[in-house]
């Protein structure tokens, strides 16, 4: 059952994700993107953010849409 | 009139409190006293001190021994003062001829049935029946010891710690008193009558084989030495005393460590210590003979694989070995490859130099503490919901409640004396409701009125929480008022539709709790039509995938029903260890600077750089599980653990041992060779709480003194280890004492800045915060208002967990805690509390067992997704059909080899309390155990070379 970084980081995200259904779409992944920002180490956020940019077929849909948002504060962050 | 409170002196009878205070006259002296104080108790508060031996100040006046009997102008006869309360105007005499006649005839007859062997006594120096015999001036005993007497009677000795010695028995009643008032238990009675009556324990069994429960409570009791403890009798009176912390577990109760040079003679729980206010349990009573046992690790340790022995070094090559191979990792794989681990039993002191180190020295946020796998939930939806990430009361506060529902907690267990002071009030009358699957011995308080019993189904917590909330509110039985004035509207009104829809209502959640309805509807109206509800929980809460959202919803009721911010509400998390609370107040989490401050908050950031002097990371660092599963991908590779043992406390084992072996170096820092040192190459001495100074921080945000009363065993206090490594590493620190550190702290940290050693030694303790606006600390939070301002009521959809019954894993497994035994028992394992817990069991349902054909004592194989293991069954009806229950206590049971890497959403802390799991019954141990048993003799074996080769060298 030992699970590799990626699907732990995967399971995570869908998790926080199953968690956070709020009133609209634009409020949760706003707020799991907040979450993840807030409480994951930089390298957890960047390879999901990888992962998620080469398709990330595993991620649900909420999870995916806040890890491009992340991807996006991340990516002007580091220019 | 002097009446300060002395903790070392007894009064004779219990506190009044009442605002009608009463004036009255003893032997000439005016004495002003709360109404309903004891002539007694009102003596003794101007130093009037009247003879008495049946009285004492933590036990309701029983009045038998008459030895406390005065005058009182207007009265006939001699009345105990003992059971006589005051009256206005009333004027005693408590010395004249008559009554000095009448007690030395009570002492007489009180002799002439007790031993006169006092030169050799245990209690020699501390013995009440001899220092009355003083008083009254006895001079001759005219009865002989000829008649019938109790001189023979046997001795008990069955209990490790203490002996029964009913010679020397006056009958006086204290110790039964004491274990039903104080602790509870009611294991003692009087047998028979006159002068035939004597104490029995259970049905007249041995103490071992009654109900009691070792908590030392009639030892204190006991004025003579009928009831010793056997330390005393062995080593005789101590001749110093220091006041200290219990190490053990986050009720933080305060002892007296009464000593004999440096040595240990006993531990006696403190009056003065507000948390405990005298009491104890057995494991900071009596189980601290691990401080010197013989499996201490003396010497620094290093070797360069986990496949070879060990060598014992100087602190100096130990330190310079360690800072080199982490120096060597970084260089090699970066600066955020290495991390640490911080100590929730270690000091606040010793933890805020962990995750200085880390943060400033290795300059990353990789630190964590074990609060990860216990409390970290308690952090996130505390701070979510009420603004500040600790509980709202003190323990006193229990005194006022008149509901406690508690939830996935087993006090009586895991927090014994708050146990005890939730049984007293019981018995006062309060209402229980529990909420749990198994049925706790809290609902078998003696004399307990009501109770309610919601036995839910393992990992459906959430599901229960929404369906009291919603009868709540579709009952209008919220505090409407405290909502308007105290909760955030929009939040407010999200949550009602939200709670209010049908899908939460008791009847919809049912089929998922496996609670009935109608229960659940009544446990809430109880709830919420006390006038003061107060919630107590632990990690039956927080220790599942929803543990976040849980808390929320337990601060969602307390605050729609109006239970915040005054004595005897609130919302309680039972912590586990001792400094759980400080550890996290400490800034052990990769996210959170000391005092709860974010590492990407640029003031606080920048505060703690300018005082620290380097750059800090804004990026949260890796927690725990995050580290593990680094390990494995490569990219982590040095671990620094203080006090902590991962290898056996953290889920799915044999992920973490994997994890462990694929560091490149591991230091740990600890007082035995624990199960995570034996995968370590640096293995640095650590020192228990009796060999250190510095401060804990208990559940009810109390700091407490931790004083030294033995030198370090091997010569440095744990905060000093960590100041040598960072030195060593470049990094330097520069201190003299713990002291020092909090100063420090005091100066980071807006929550703390009051406290400081001079501060705490003036107040005793200090419930934080602690600053300009609450110069002697917060008993009570949010009185006025939230640190957020408003209530902040959260959405707390039920989400159920991966881990499900499934046709493979057909039952639930749970996993706890047991009173004598401690954590992962590195301690208590090595005490004499081995007596009541040598293994860890499995414990099922009779219909579980009958269904697999399994007997009491059959070894169980127990098989998760995560991994095997075997323990003996243990068939118990506290268990529902359905649900499994054992402990992780001992390292060869194996319980984590069976818990899932399954965590909290929020935090990642592992769900310890649901993993699905098949039992069968088998006839050998699991594979684990038998690599387990391998592992372990091939490691001790290296520890014993280590050892070896070092004394060969000095004898040479
Ligand atoms: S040790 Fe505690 S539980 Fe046991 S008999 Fe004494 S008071 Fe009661
Ligand atoms: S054992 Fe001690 S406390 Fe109990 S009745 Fe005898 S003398 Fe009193
Ligand atoms: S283990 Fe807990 S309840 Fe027991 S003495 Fe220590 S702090 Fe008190
Ligand atoms: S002390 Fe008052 S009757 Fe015993």
């Amino acid at each position: 059952m030992n699970h590799s970084q990626l699907d732990q980081l995967i399971i995570m995200a869908n998790q926080i994700a199953d968690n956070n259904h709020l009133d609209t779409e634009a409020e949760s992944i706003e707020f799991i993107a907040t979450h993840i920002k807030k409480f994951w180490a930089r390298s957890m956020k960047e390879e999901l953010i990888t992962y998620a940019k080469e398709g990330g077929d595993k991620l649900n849909v909420l999870a995916t849409q806040a890890i491009m948002v992340l991807s996006e504060q991340y990516t002007s962050r580091s220019t | 009139m002097l009446q300060h409170f002395d903790p070392n002196k007894d009064y004779g009878t219990p506190a009044r409190v009442s605002e009608n205070l009463i004036t009255l006259e003893i032997d000439g002296v005016a004495v002003t006293v709360p109404e309903g104080t004891s002539v007694l108790r009102a003596a003794a508060l101007v130093d009037i001190n009247i003879p008495k031996l049946c009285a004492s100040d933590n036990l309701d006046a029983f009045g038998s021994c008459r030895l406390c009997a005065v005058q009182i102008e207007g009265r006939r006869g001699y009345p105990a003062s003992c059971t006589t309360p005051v009256d206005a105007g009333m004027k005693v005499v408590t010395q004249n001829e008559k009554i000095a006649k009448l007690r030395r005839n009570i002492m007489e007859l009180y002799i002439s049935d007790h031993p006169l062997d006092c030169l050799t006594c245990p209690s020699n120096g501390d013995c009440e029946l001899q220092d009355m015999a003083g008083a009254v001036g006895l001079r001759e005993v005219r009865y002989g010891f000829d008649g019938h007497n109790h001189l023979d009677a046997e001795k008990d000795l069955s209990n490790p710690y203490f002996s029964f010695d009913p010679s020397k028995c006056i009958v006086c009643s204290r110790c039964v008193r004491a274990c039903e008032e104080v602790q509870g238990t009611f294991a003692l009675t009087v047998d028979g009558r006159g002068f035939d009556s004597k104490i029995a324990a259970g049905q007249d069994d041995s103490f071992l084989n009654s109900d009691c429960v070792s908590c030392g409570a009639c030892v204190q009791a006991c004025p003579t030495s009928t009831l010793m403890e056997n330390n005393v009798i062995e080593m005789g009176q101590p001749e110093h005393s220091v006041v200290t912390t219990c190490a053990y577990c986050g009720v933080g109760c305060s002892f007296k460590a009464d000593m004999k040079g440096d040595q240990v003679i006993r531990m006696v729980p403190y009056k003065g210590g507000e948390a405990n206010q005298g009491h104890s349990c057995v494991k900071g009573r009596f189980a601290f003979g691990y401080a010197t046992h013989k499996d201490r690790i003396k010497t620094p340790m290093i070797r360069d694989s986990i496949n070879e022995a060990w060598r014992e070094v100087s602190w100096e090559e130990a330190i310079g070995f360690a800072a080199k191979r982490l120096k060597e990792v970084q260089a090699t794989y970066g600066r955020e490859s290495i991390g640490g681990i911080t100590s929730s039993r270690c000091t606040n002191e010793e933890t805020y130099l962990v995750q200085k180190l880390i943060r400033a020295g290795f300059g990353n946020n990789n630190t964590d503490t074990c609060a990860r796998v216990c409390h970290s939930p308690t952090g996130y939806g505390l701070k979510t919901t009420l603004g500040e990430s600790a509980g709202t009361q003190t323990f006193d506060s229990i005194k006022y409640t008149d509901t406690m529902l508690v939830i996935g907690a087993n006090p009586t267990d895991a927090h014994p004396v708050f146990g005890s002071m939730m049984r007293r009030r019981l018995r006062e009358g309060a209402q229980l409701i529990v909420a749990d699957p198994r049925k706790i011995d809290l609902l078998k308080t003696p004399h307990l009125k009501d109770a309610i019993h919601l036995p839910l189904r393992p990992g459906t917590n959430v599901a229960l929480v929404n369906s009291l909330a919603h009868t709540i509110m579709s009952e209008g039985l919220e505090d409407k008022a405290f909502i308007a004035s105290r909760c955030d509207d929009k939040a407010f009104i999200k949550w009602q539709a939200f709670i209010t829809e049908e899908r939460n209502s008791p009847e919809a959640m049912q089929s998922i709790t496996g609670v009935d309805a109608e229960d659940v509807r009544k446990a809430a109206r109880v709830y919420a039509n006390a006038g003061n509800g107060a919630i107590f929980y632990g990690l039956g809460v927080t220790e599942h995938s929803q543990g976040s959202t849980m808390v929320m919803g337990i601060a969602n009721l307390a605050l729609a029903t109006g239970n915040i911010g005054r004595e005897g509400v609130g919302v309680n998390p039972l912590r586990g260890q001792n400094n759980v609370q400080g550890s996290c107040d400490m800034g052990s989490f990769p996210h959170e600077l000391p005092g709860y401050q974010h590492v990407a908050d640029d003031e606080a950031r920048g505060r703690f750089e300018a005082a620290w002097g380097v750059k800090l990371d804004d990026e949260p660092g890796l927690r725990i599980p995050n580290m593990f599963d680094a390990a494995l991908a490569g990219s982590f590779k040095a671990l620094y653990v203080q006090g902590e043992d991962i290898a056996q406390s953290d889920p799915n084992t044999q992920h973490v041992e994997a994890a462990l072996k694929a560091l490149d170096c591991v230091i740990v820092q600890d007082i035995f060779l624990n199960e995570t040192a034996k995968f370590a190459h640096v293995l640095l001495p650590g020192s228990t709480f009796l060999e250190k100074n510095g401060t804990f921080t208990n559940a009810e945000r109390r700091i407490n003194r931790v004083r030294k009363v033995m030198p370090a065993l091997a010569g440095k206090e744990d905060w000093e280890v960590t100041v040598a490594l960072s030195n060593a590493l470049g990094y330097e620190m520069n201190y003299n004492h713990p002291s020092e550190i909090m100063d420090e702290i005091a100066s980071l940290t807006p929550s703390f800045t009051g406290v400081n050693y001079e501060r705490l030694e003036e107040l005793g303790s200090i419930q934080w915060p602690c600053n300009e606006q609450h110069p002697e600390g917060m008993p009570i939070m949010h009185v006025e208002d939230f640190p957020i301002g408003k209530g902040n009521l959260a959405i707390t959809e039920y989400v159920a967990t991966d881990e499900r019954a499934t046709r493979r894993f057909p039952l639930l497994l749970t996993t706890g805690r047991i009173l004598s035994q401690y954590n992962v028992g590195a301690q208590t394992r090595r005490t004499e509390n081995q007596t009541w817990h040598n293994e860890d069991v499995l414990e099922l349902h009779p219909h579980d067992a009958e269904e697999r054909g399994v007997n009491e004592g059959d070894w169980l194989g127990i098989s998760s997704r995560a991994g095997q293991t075997v323990l003996r069954a243990v068939i118990s009806e506290r268990m529902q059909p359905g649900v499994v229950y054992t402990t992780f206590h001992h390292p060869g049971s194996g319980a984590n080899v069976i818990t899932t890497d399954s965590s909290d959403w929020a935090t990642n802390c592992p769900e310890y309390k649901v993993t699905a799991v098949q039992v069968e019954k088998v006839t050998q141990p699991s594979e684990w155990q038998k690599n387990f048993e391998d592992f372990n003799n091939k490691q001790q074996d290296y520890l014993r070379k280590g050892r070896r080769s070092r004394s060969e060298e000095v004898g040479q």
